[in-house]
């Protein structure tokens, strides 16, 4: 596996001493790790500091209090749990969908040998370095139009963010899981097939479960991208009680920075908890599959 | 052994079949719906998406597609569809004032097209039904004449036919039935837009439900030579190729609202040509490379430089990585609107930390300057990570061979592994210049792209990179223009097409296929 070579950095600590040689890796990593905790430590501190106000922030604390998390939930204008959920919904949705339907494409690729499959694949290498939003005038005007049609899939929808996400993360994914399968062996596949298996069969009863991993690995990377995703979600979801968070929180604290400030805080550290203790308890795939091309060369 | 047992025989068909009638209802369903509301390219895409899936799912030859077609529906139909869609539209003047189709401007140009009389005729009006259609009873305020307007005639009245209120004004007549007060409310926002033929091209305009004036077409439009007369001025308005009927002798003077209209790549000539789009244009394409670029190679100068501090085995290594893949871990939006309250002039952190009231964001040099500090704070543990990655993946022997030969650990350093780790990060880097092209976050989050000086008429800020700016152009609060933003979108389709084509092309991916 590619990334077993990256994870071993740092699993064997050696009690080695403190040579002076290595002074300065220490140096530069304490310095980073300054640059590093300092915005983290602000909102940590930010979050508990009961006046709520950037005016009256202070870098030491000095007083505590959870009233900030208590006007994320007793405040009608902010529905901080409403856009926890959107957020949820689209990105378990999208990672879920994605990865299921740019599975099967994968396996076509990297299994079968059809007319067009070389000119598909540089197609879809092609789409892939894409960014969906580039072309995200055109994308509003469409779904502005669909919208005059089916309104639960158009402009203003989640449904509709729901298509565009799908849409966009449909090539990423193909292509990332069309080289993890590569990699399994095709010799357990030919078994399959020797002892009378159809492809659908050995697509489902073969590889489906030994690609689960990977699989989930990439439904996270793709979760992580669509709960981060601003652009597209800021011009879909003009509602209040549509937006995901990260449009929920940044109109909440733009409109106003200072007097926001200590809900925002207390806000961005509940949201944030949950994908950090993923992402840490996964780093060693998540890393593994960030990092595919690194090593390939 | 196993036994290949499920997604066979009459269970798996059945629920092929529910699954495709299922799509297959609502696509049927979309399709109706669309055709209701004469949205024709749309029912075509709809029509094609439901030929494909039932050729696909009940024809025998098709195994390949079975598995392709549903990502291949969805990539085409949201990302290759809206590509299209954007070269389309970048080749038309398409900006508030020229969003809607030349029909509807017609409409729109030929119902605002009219002009009160030369003597300023007003009536005084009381809106009603006759015959349950609406009318409007009118009082000619210079001449006292009364009359009652429909919307197919007007029919003057006799003295006995209607009685006046103190003020002169009718109020009744036989077979008038005046609105009720909540008809009355209904009818106001619709009254605006009716207009009773009087005769001889006259017409009563209602203002509001008590006043009317008298008013003639003025604008009048000639199917056959395609030109709009102005029968009072005497001028005649062409159309000119570009979305709006404009005056022969000066074409300057156009009718507005116009339409969207084919305009020849006027929207890419404009990016060269037009100073007031060139302007800014050019000042964001500039800084979007400066930024892509400098932020890329200071993400990569820490992170290596980390990653080679690690390299050894010291103490606390597993702690220090531990916080320092924070920041790729915590969702970026945050971290960005974090760093921008930091960054506050009064009350941020950064401030508070410096003991200065230092006015980050209304400064070009200082916000550019965040905006790189920022993103190596996303961006640094990434590149420490792959760079780590790659450092294991030099051999071992290759550095053994070298200090061997007598090399320091500096010159192995700098000789051999610095040039065998690019070789390996190239692509990488390559991917990150192009994300960083395109990094809408950072920029749109930290700074808004800002500051900007609109007194100077600037419509781009000193921060904002073409992604920012495309998003400005097209959703802007005063002026939105489509077409002109289709065209950046455009230009930097093609920035990272060959970016990544170049890259691709030298990773040899193509040739593995």
């Amino acid at each position: 596996m590619e990334f077993e070579t990256i994870t071993s950095i740092g699993e064997h600590v050696m009690k080695s001493p403190m040579k002076t040689g290595h002074l300065w890796r220490h140096i530069y990593a304490w310095a980073l790790i300054a640059f590093t905790i300092f915005p983290i430590y602000v909102v940590i501190q930010s979050s508990f500091d009961p006046s709520g106000s950037l005016a009256s922030s202070s870098l030491v604390p000095t007083r505590f209090s959870w009233k900030n998390y208590a006007a994320l939930f007793n405040n009608e204008a902010v529905p901080y749990l409403t856009w926890v959920k959107n957020s949820l919904v689209l990105a378990s949705a999208n990672a879920l969908i994605s990865v299921f339907v740019g599975a099967a494409s994968a396996f076509a690729f990297s299994r079968m040998r059809f007319r067009g499959r070389k000119l598909g694949l540089q197609a879809l290498l092609l789409v892939q370095v894409f960014p969906s939003f580039l072309a995200l005038a055109a994308i509003y005007v469409m779904m502005e139009r669909i919208y005059t049609v089916y309104p639960s899939i158009g402009l203003g929808s989640l449904g509709g963010l729901l298509i565009i996400y799908l849409g966009g993360s449909m090539g990423v994914n193909a292509w990332l899981l069309k080289g993890f399968i590569d990699s399994i062996p095709l010799e357990l596949d030919e078994a399959a097939r020797i002892d009378g298996a159809s492809t659908p069969q050995v697509y489902w009863l073969i590889f489906f479960p030994l690609a689960l991993p990977v699989l989930a690995v990439t439904a996270l990377l793709s979760f992580i991208g669509t709960f981060n995703e601003f652009v597209l979600a800021s011009l879909f979801l003009t509602d209040v009680n549509q937006r995901t968070v990260a449009v929920g929180l940044q109109q909440f604290v733009g409109a106003k920075f200072g007097q926001n400030w200590g809900p925002f805080a207390a806000g961005s550290l509940l949201a944030a908890i949950p994908l950090v203790t993923l992402f840490l308890s996964l780093q060693k795939y998540i890393i593994g599959g960030m990092t595919q091309g690194a090593i390939k060369g | 052994m196993i036994r290949f047992a499920g997604f066979t025989g009459t269970p798996a068909l059945l629920l092929k079949m529910a699954v495709i009638a299922i799509s297959d209802a609502i696509l049927v369903s979309m399709l109706f719906a669309a055709l209701a509301k004469d949205q024709n390219a749309m029912a075509g895409v709809i029509a094609a998406i439901l030929l494909i899936i039932n050729f696909v799912y009940f024809s025998k030859r098709t195994m390949p597609f079975k598995f392709l077609a549903p990502g291949i529906i969805l990539l085409i139909t949201f990302v290759v569809v809206p590509v299209i869609y954007t070269v389309l539209m970048s080749g038309f003047t398409y900006q508030t004032g020229n969003e809607i189709s030349k029909k509807d401007a017609l409409i729109q140009l030929i119902d605002s097209g009219i002009t009160a009389d030369a003597e300023n005729t007003s009536f005084d009006t009381v809106i009603g039904k006759v015959d349950g259609n609406l009318a409007a009873l009118a009082t000619n305020q210079t001449t006292g004449e009364v009359g009652i307007a429909t919307e197919k005639s007007y029919t003057p009245l006799s003295s006995e036919q209607f009685t006046r209120n103190e003020y002169g004004v009718a109020e009744t007549a036989n077979g008038f039935v005046r609105l009720s007060d909540t008809e009355a409310a209904d009818a106001d926002s619709a009254l605006s837009t009716i207009k009773f033929p009087l005769g001889n091209g006259y017409f009563l305009s209602p203002q509001g439900l008590d006043v009317a004036v008298r008013v003639t077409q003025s604008l009048v439009y000639d199917e056959a030579s395609d030109t709009i007369k102005n029968l009072i001025e005497g001028t005649t308005f062409k159309d000119n190729n570009r979305g709006n009927f404009a005056n022969i002798e000066n074409p300057d003077q156009k009718l507005e609202p116009g339409w969207r209209a084919y305009n020849n790549f006027e929207n890419y000539l404009n990016l060269f040509r037009d100073p007031v789009v060139r302007g800014p244009f050019l000042k964001v394409f500039v800084w979007t490379f400066i930024f892509a670029i400098t932020t890329v190679i200071m993400m990569f100068g820490v992170g290596l430089l980390l990653a080679i501090a690690m390299d050894k085995k010291i103490r606390f290594r597993r702690f220090y990585r531990s916080i320092l893949i924070l920041p790729y871990a915590i969702p970026s939006f945050m971290t960005i609107l974090i760093w921008a309250g930091m960054f506050n002039r009064q009350y941020g952190a950064v401030n508070l930390l410096l003991g200065h009231q230092v006015d980050w964001l209304n400064s070009a040099i200082l916000a550019k300057l965040i905006i790189l500090v920022v993103n190596l704070w996303l961006g640094f543990p990434y590149f420490y990570l792959i760079s780590s990655g790659a450092l294991q993946a030099i051999p071992a022997e290759l550095e053994e061979a070298a200090s061997i030969d007598g090399a320091s650990p500096r010159q192995i350093m700098q000789r051999i592994k610095m040039p065998l780790l690019l070789q390996i990060l190239a692509p990488l880097l390559i991917a990150s210049f192009a994300f960083n092209f395109n990094n809408f976050n950072i920029v749109y989050l930290l700074t808004g792209g800002g500051p900007t000086n609109v007194l100077a008429g600037e419509t781009a800020g000193a921060t904002d990179i073409l992604i920012t700016y495309t998003y400005k152009t097209a959703f802007g609060s005063t002026q939105q223009n489509l077409g002109l933003a289709c065209a950046i979108s455009m230009i930097m389709f093609i920035i990272v097409g060959a970016l990544s084509m170049w890259s691709l092309r030298r990773s040899r991916v193509l040739e593995n296929m």
